[in-house]
């Protein structure tokens, strides 16, 4: 392989010099991220075949969010056979409006202009929010909300800053705050610093998130397990056929992959073939 | 039958020139037997043009060009057509491997020199191309009609209004409105599907046939035509069919592989490929914070931001694509191929190459100070690697081009 020596030179050379312009131009940026005040968002990982949890989360939207949000590029019957729930059940337990047929969209229940005047903005269209905003985004997003009394609804949102819209889930989380705490100092070598005495030097440090304790019907580990669901949920509503381009995925791949031997098996028969007839020419 | 099927060939052969351009053209095409994987782009090019054709065709069954329907009419192919999320994503990924392909297609002619005496028409053919490419991409990513391409579409036609004298009245006949609406959906839409795929397909073809008529390069910069066999024949060559077709179908291999790994797991391409905003309805009253083409713009869309003003940067950005075209005449080295060329041109396309990928990044970035200065920098040296040619590549020191491949 010869004749790859040359350009592999250059190549190397490129990335080498790419990867320190990139570098030096990252480290400069001084964008903001998107979870805003909130700092790095909380890391999100779909299951999207655990059904269980993509059934509570729709119970949760359905009882909590849909009222306000629809989700109109979404059919009823398709999230029912999706998410596994017999027809008449899901019927029967989540859906309100009984003139709804299984092939409708989900287009919610609230007038767009009343609600515009009710909240300030209408409450957006959510079957592509998981698309648009992110999935971090979200699970973040619903457990940062903090009492702000000078705010409208008496909440505010570390990651969405102003948002329009009540924490909803309040009955379930409890009474968020904003707290400071005495944070330990570290040193450079990230071991704790202490005084003459051997305790530990704190500092009062303020922005952490806290609930107040006995407000919430359900507990810390309970309420983000809601919010799993309920993001989870949405990352299925925003491509329904995730989890099955996932799975057909690793056949067309591994189609690929033999399509590729056995095409580079022929390629070299009729070489050989060639050179033969070549060389006894 | 097979004495049937034999008079209908002859009888069909005798008023169509069916041997004779499969001979011509691929039994009997004599190409370099030596090549790199450098020269397998162009087949995969080709590869791509057909998938967007096909899948194309099927999305615009279920499409609506309307300015009402646009948005939920691709979340209706997504979710209610059968394997419409298939098609759709073949397009998508087809759309920026197409520009991946070309891109390095067109770094190969630069390192091999495929644009040299008597190559230049094909080079310029496939210049064209690009820039049709441009064209269809952006017409393209209009349609489905997201914030980004809502306000893609009002950066990029908002250009034509930098224009002295003429640009404001462009800019509307463009348009076809006031401002970026149905009216410019359905117009676009035209475009992308009817005008700009057959440009495509007649450069494509004028491209090949100019190929066919000079012969393909290789990485040596060898005329494999100076010595031949008794036949006519060059002795560094193969047959077209079926030798350089079983190498594309390998290279065919690896790129679907790589395609489908996209395709099925990454198929928004980390929001490179499908902007995130772009699953948001197109919204005239909300701009996104952050406005950013799809990748393979975003080399030029940074010099337009390099230059502050609008009228300047216009200029920048369209020569910084039409350079391309006179490349075949910047260049006045004795050899074709980098391999044989002089320190400073190896220097120079090195340069080149990281200023064009730095380009390409930044234009997906916000703006600060540092990376303005950095996208100054980087289109200088863009330039320069084209306006420079002339004097590096005539007083360097070249090597001996070998006779043979």
């Amino acid at each position: 392989m010869n004749f790859f020596k040359l350009e592999i030179n250059l190549i190397f050379k490129f990335v080498a010099l790419t990867v320190t312009l990139f570098f030096s131009s990252i480290s400069h940026s001084a964008e903001g991220g998107p979870c805003k005040d909130y700092g790095e968002c909380d890391v999100f990982k779909y299951s999207l075949n655990d059904i269980e949890s993509l059934q509570r989360g729709a119970a949760t939207y359905i009882n909590y969010c849909y009222g306000c949000h629809s989700l109109k590029y979404s059919r009823w019957g398709r999230v029912a056979s999706d998410l596994q729930i017999p027809e008449d059940i899901f019927f029967e337990n989540l859906v309100f409006d009984k003139s709804i047929k299984p092939g409708d969209l989900m287009t919610g229940s609230m007038p767009e202009e009343e609600s515009a005047k009710w909240f300030g903005v209408a409450p957006p269209d959510l079957t592509l929010v998981s698309r648009y905003k992110g999935d971090d985004w979200i699970y973040s997003y619903l457990r940062a909300y903090y009492e702000d009394a000078s705010k409208q609804y008496g909440v505010n949102n570390l990651v969405y800053p102003g948002t329009a819209m009540p924490n909803v889930l309040m009955a379930l989380q409890g009474n968020q705050r904003l707290v400071c705490k005495d944070i330990p100092v570290l040193a450079k070598n990230g071991g704790e610093k202490r005084d003459d005495q051997g305790n530990t030097i704190t500092k009062e440090k303020c922005g952490f998130l806290e609930v107040e304790e006995g407000t919430g019907a359900l507990n810390k580990e309970e309420f983000d397990s809601l919010i799993y669901d309920l993001t989870n949920f949405l990352v299925y509503v925003g491509e329904p056929i995730k989890a099955t381009r996932e799975r057909i995925g690793w056949y067309v791949v591994f189609y690929f992959l033999i399509f590729t031997a056995l095409s580079s098996l022929l390629y070299r028969e009729f070489h050989k073939d060639y050179n033969m007839k070549k060389g006894k020419a | 039958m097979t004495e049937i099927a034999g008079k209908l060939f002859s009888w069909l052969n005798t008023r169509l020139p069916i041997v004779n351009t499969f001979e011509r053209h691929l039994s009997k095409h004599p190409v370099p037997s030596k090549v790199n994987f450098w020269y397998l782009f162009g087949a995969l090019a080709a590869v791509t043009l057909i998938i967007q054709i096909v899948t194309g065709i099927w999305l615009i069954m279920p499409y609506s060009n309307t300015e009402e329907q646009a948005f939920s009419s691709i979340e209706y192919i997504m979710r209610d057509v059968d394997y419409g999320w298939v098609i759709r994503y073949m397009h998508t990924t087809g759309a920026s491997l197409f520009f991946a392909v070309v891109y390095l297609h067109m770094f190969r002619g630069l390192l091999y020199g495929s644009y040299q005496k008597p190559k230049e028409l094909v080079w310029i053919f496939g210049c064209t191309i690009y820039l049709a490419m441009m064209a269809e991409g952006f017409l393209g990513y209009v349609l489905p009609y997201g914030q980004m391409s809502y306000w893609g579409a009002q950066v990029i036609i908002s250009l034509f209004g930098a224009i002295p004298y003429i640009g404001e009245s462009l800019e509307l006949w463009v348009r076809g409105d006031y401002y970026i609406s149905g009216i410019t959906v359905s117009r676009f839409f035209a475009l992308h599907v009817v005008a700009l795929p057959l440009v495509l397909i007649a450069l494509v073809f004028l491209h090949l046939v100019a190929l066919h008529e000079v012969g393909a390069g290789n990485p040596e910069g060898v005329d494999i035509e100076e010595f031949l066999d008794d036949d006519g024949v060059p002795l560094d060559s193969v047959p077209f069919f079926p030798y350089k077709v079983l190498n594309a179908l390998v290279a065919i291999g690896v790129f679907m592989t790589v395609f489908s790994i996209i395709m099925f797991f990454f198929p928004e391409g980390g929001g490179y490929f499908i902007e995130m905003a772009n699953f948001e309805e197109a919204n005239p009253l909300v701009t996104p914070d952050h406005i950013a083409p799809v990748w393979y713009y975003a080399p030029f869309y940074t010099m337009l931001r390099a230059i502050p003003d609008p009228l300047g940067g216009l200029i920048v950005m369209a020569a910084g694509v039409a350079i391309f075209f006179i490349v075949p005449w910047l260049d006045r080295s004795k050899v074709a191929s980098i391999r044989y060329k002089g320190i400073y041109s190896k220097i120079a396309i090195t340069l080149f190459g990281v200023s064009f990928l730095t380009l390409g990044y930044l234009g997906t970035v916000g703006v600060t100070e540092v990376r303005k200065t950095m996208s100054v920098v980087c289109t200088v040296i863009y330039f320069a690697y084209f306006l420079l040619m002339p004097i590096y590549t005539k007083y360097e020191t070249t090597k001996e081009v070998p006779d043979r491949l």
